[in-house]
């Protein structure tokens, strides 16, 4: 009874922290709901889906951001980028014997690196295809439209011309192909990430979920 | 041991400031997008130049807000590293204590329950012993500490905290 009653941070354990700083766990549920809207709900080109992928690319940036100057554990030093250690972390879990980490384990960390790089792709090349245009700009362009002034259409039409056409047209449909397949491999690799934590949870007897969410109840 | 009372407060300030730091980064990446166009469009208009204004004012807002947070939770991870410490520190001070006073492991175990404010029937039922016995047990912890009673057993340790800082 006497050794439970310590407090369980002076044994100097290493477990990630319990909850994570508010940049991360905040970032990564608006990242997780707009991949779930934009993939799966909204309409593809639609004025919605744009400003969600411009918000994600704030969300990204941020984050990004933070993995240079955030606490220890955000910092991207803490979770390195390495395949072998994230392999080596899969075979401990199969055997059911995870080491604890005091950030994302190797596993978790090259799944975070998966997501970002897809999440990059998606971003840039869904600006490729809008030409960069903010979704202001284009729902004042479709309002216009709507309204029976084509002179935008025109307008498009004539920068068209005037550049090589054949290029423009071959980056935009490649843009498009990456685009879609970019945004797949997220919602598989998303689906994979849950599954990892459900096991990972299991297999630590600790919820790994709760962290990111709200954090353990403090007295 | 007023972190107890700031605690909570406390860890809602980054929350709100990560809120508004995500409201200003998305508000930035409009503006710098929207400025980048215009700018490319035609360099020299006053409208694209000013734009490019606000969009440089909005990043470093964004820098300032990452700032900011980094201080606001560096600083309460010091404050829970300290609270820990002192927790520690009475956990020590107790043990050191019933070392002193000669405690039985079992008395031991009955005065840091009886610390942590639980009744005698309580303290009985988690140590599965008669209630007779953890007030037995109670009594001679009181006479080795040679205090009156519960009340006086626990102010024995509070009383050290509660001293003013010139104090021994």
């Amino acid at each position: 009874m006497t050794d439970a009653a310590r407090p369980a941070s002076g044994g100097g354990t290493i477990v990630p922290p319990d909850p994570w700083d508010p940049l991360v766990r905040i970032t990564h549920w608006l990242v997780a709901v707009a991949v779930l809207v934009n993939g799966l709900i909204n309409k593809p080109g639609g004025t919605a889906h744009v400003w969600i992928g411009w918000g994600v690319l704030a969300l990204l940036a941020l984050r990004l951001a933070w993995g240079f100057v955030g606490p220890a554990e955000a910092r991207f030093r803490a979770f390195p980028f390495a395949p072998r250690a994230a392999f080596a972390h899969l075979r401990q879990l199969m055997r059911g014997t995870p080491r604890e980490h005091r950030s994302h384990n190797p596993a978790g960390a090259l799944m975070a690196y998966a997501l970002w790089a897809c999440l990059a792709v998606v971003t840039v090349t869904g600006l490729v295809m809008t030409d960069a245009k903010s979704p202001v700009t284009i729902a004042e362009e479709k309002a216009a439209v709507a309204a029976g002034d084509w002179s935008v259409l025109a307008k498009d039409a004539d920068s068209h011309d005037n550049d090589d056409d054949d290029d423009e047209e071959g980056i935009g449909e490649l843009a498009e192909e990456v685009h879609e397949i970019c945004a797949n491999l997220l919602l598989i690799l998303a689906a994979l990430h849950v599954a990892g934590v459900a096991v990972e949870s299991r297999a630590l007897g600790r919820n790994l979920v709760r962290p990111m969410l709200i954090g353990k109840r403090h007295s | 041991m007023s972190g107890f009372a700031t605690g909570r407060s406390e860890r809602r300030g980054p929350v709100a400031l990560t809120l508004f730091l995500l409201l200003q980064a998305t508000a930035a990446i409009f503006f710098v997008g929207d400025a980048l166009a215009d700018l490319i469009a035609a360099p020299t208009a006053p409208h694209g130049i000013f734009e490019g204004l606000v969009a440089l004012a909005l990043i470093l807002g964004v820098v300032i807000g990452i700032w900011q947070l980094r201080q606001a939770l560096a600083r309460i991870a010091a404050q829970e590293r300290a609270l820990d410490t002192a927790r520690g520190s009475l956990a020590d001070v107790i043990e050191h204590q019933f070392d002193q006073w000669g405690l039985t492991p079992a008395e031991r175990d009955v005065g840091l329950l009886a610390l942590k404010g639980l009744d005698v029937a309580e303290i009985a039922e988690i140590r599965g012993a008669a209630s007779g016995t953890v007030r037995a047990q109670l009594t001679r912890i009181y006479a080795k500490a040679g205090v009156s009673g519960r009340a006086q057993f626990a102010a024995w340790f509070v009383e050290d905290l509660l001293q003013p800082a010139g104090g021994t």
